[in-house]
């Protein structure tokens, strides 16, 4: 315990000591770490605003997406109804086109019956007045027999 | 047999006796001259002086706390500012990471413990527990180390590597912060405020007493821990060292190394906790000096 000069000498050194770390250690260490605060501050904010994004994003796309489904079932649906309508008014073109065919058919028909019929009971009426004067051996005047024939073949 | 047991007391207490003594250099009155105490060290002899280190004076300085305390100083402030300088906001190393530690953990007990504004109260904390805990490690190291390294009569083998031991050193610390305390309380009570509250509010002058005592007490709390546990360290090395002095004393070499070693693991804790408690009731004395109340 006894207590001299290297008092002093400990109480200089010790000011010295603490002006050297107010001075220089202490400020430029809390400055750093004061700077690396800050920049992991703004790291955590920027990553949390980027997940909110993220999210939102998210959101986004899967309300386009579903928007986009429903937007493709409509498209598909009224494709498969125009195609049925397609199909149907196709069926009506072509049973109309059918019928239509089939009554120009049967018109000819009936026509070309009828001028077969036509030619018939002409070439019919010359054979009956043929066969008739055959038959009754004799010229028959054809001019004094002709109104009868007539008559004969138009009721046929 | 009685003989042989007188001479050990009498090696024992010179044991003792010569690791209490610091490397003292002062003024002798006898001669009217500087120099270091008579047969400390037998190198120079216009360095010897005549007196022994009883009858140095006041002005006298112990060479080994000095040199040990700034050495240590530089070492520990040297490396904290060369870490500082390279210090960098991005990624820390290894070492600029262990800085930080001791910046935060420091930081973070000045800003619970202190709630005023002074820039000085951080770097004050910071110096004096780090400058502290520089010396207390000290004590870690073996008693007798410095003796394997100096010849005997070159100074060395009374130089001692514990500042904390030697009461200057402390009391010197102490000292600034009883100086910063009453900076403080004057700045927050005025003059007149803190002359009263020191000799009339509330007990009277006991309160000088007690303000007194409580910075010589933070200087003796840290000096008695340190001083004691080299004590025991010392007395540990007697055991031990029976086995160098004669071999029918071999039996104390286990018993010796297993209570060093008891002791040195027990003293870690003490070694930071008084650094650490100074630190603190610096920030406490200084909190209350500038809280107004």
């Amino acid at each position: 315990m006894n207590i001299n000069a290297t008092f002093f000498a400990e109480l200089i050194a010790f000011c010295i000591f603490v002006f050297i770390t107010y001075r220089y250690i202490w400020p430029s260490m809390a400055s750093v770490l004061e700077e690396r605060r800050k920049e992991i501050d703004e790291g955590l904010q920027a990553a949390s605003e980027s997940k909110r994004q993220l999210e939102e994003a998210k959101e986004e796309s899967s309300r386009v997406i579903d928007v986009a489904k429903s937007e493709a079932s409509t498209l598909i649906n009224q494709a498969g109804s125009r195609a049925d309508q397609l199909i149907d008014e196709a069926k009506e073109q072509a049973t109309e086109e059918a019928k239509k065919i089939k009554e120009t058919a049967e018109s000819d028909i009936a026509q070309s019956t009828n001028k077969a019929k036509e030619t018939l009971k002409e070439e019919l009426s010359v054979l009956v007045v043929a066969g008739a004067s055959k038959i009754l051996n004799k010229e028959i005047d054809e001019s004094a027999n002709k109104e009868i024939v007539d008559q004969l073949i138009k009721e046929l | 047999m009685a003989k042989e047991a007188a001479n050990n007391l009498v090696e024992t207490s010179d044991y003792i006796g010569h690791h209490l003594v610091n490397l003292t250099f002062g003024w002798c009155e006898k001669t009217s001259s500087w120099g270091f105490a008579h047969h400390q060290q037998d190198l120079s002899k216009s360095l010897d002086s005549a007196c022994d280190v009883s009858e140095m004076g006041f002005w006298a300085f112990h060479m080994d706390t000095i040199f040990m305390s700034v050495f240590l100083g530089v070492l520990v402030f040297g490396f904290f500012g060369l870490i500082n300088r390279s210090a960098k906001k991005g990624t820390p190393g290894k070492l600029q990471n262990f800085v930080e530690f001791v910046h935060e953990f420091i930081g973070s007990a000045v800003s619970s413990g202190y709630h005023g504004t002074s820039k000085i109260v951080a770097p004050l904390a910071f110096a004096s527990c780090l400058w502290i805990l520089s010396w207390n490690l000290m004590d870690l190291l073996p008693v007798e180390m410095a003796n394997f390294f100096g010849q005997a009569g070159s100074g060395i083998n009374y130089f001692k590597i514990l500042p904390t031991a030697d009461l200057n050193a402390p009391l010197a610390l102490a000292a600034v912060v009883m100086v910063l305390v009453t900076y403080f309380s004057i700045n927050t009570h005025g003059l007149g405020g803190f002359l009263k509250e020191l000799f009339i509010v509330p007990l009277g002058p006991l309160e000088f007493i007690s303000f007194v005592s409580k910075h010589v007490a933070l200087a003796l709390r840290l000096y008695g821990n340190l001083f004691a546990g080299e004590m025991i360290f010392i007395l540990i090395a007697i055991m031990f060292g029976q086995f160098f002095m004669s071999f029918s004393q071999t039996l104390w070499f286990l018993p010796g190394l297993i209570m060093n070693l008891a002791w040195a693991l027990f003293h870690i804790l003490i070694v930071a906790l008084q650094a650490y408690i100074f630190m603190m009731l610096t920030i406490a004395y200084l909190n209350l000096a500038s809280t107004k109340h």
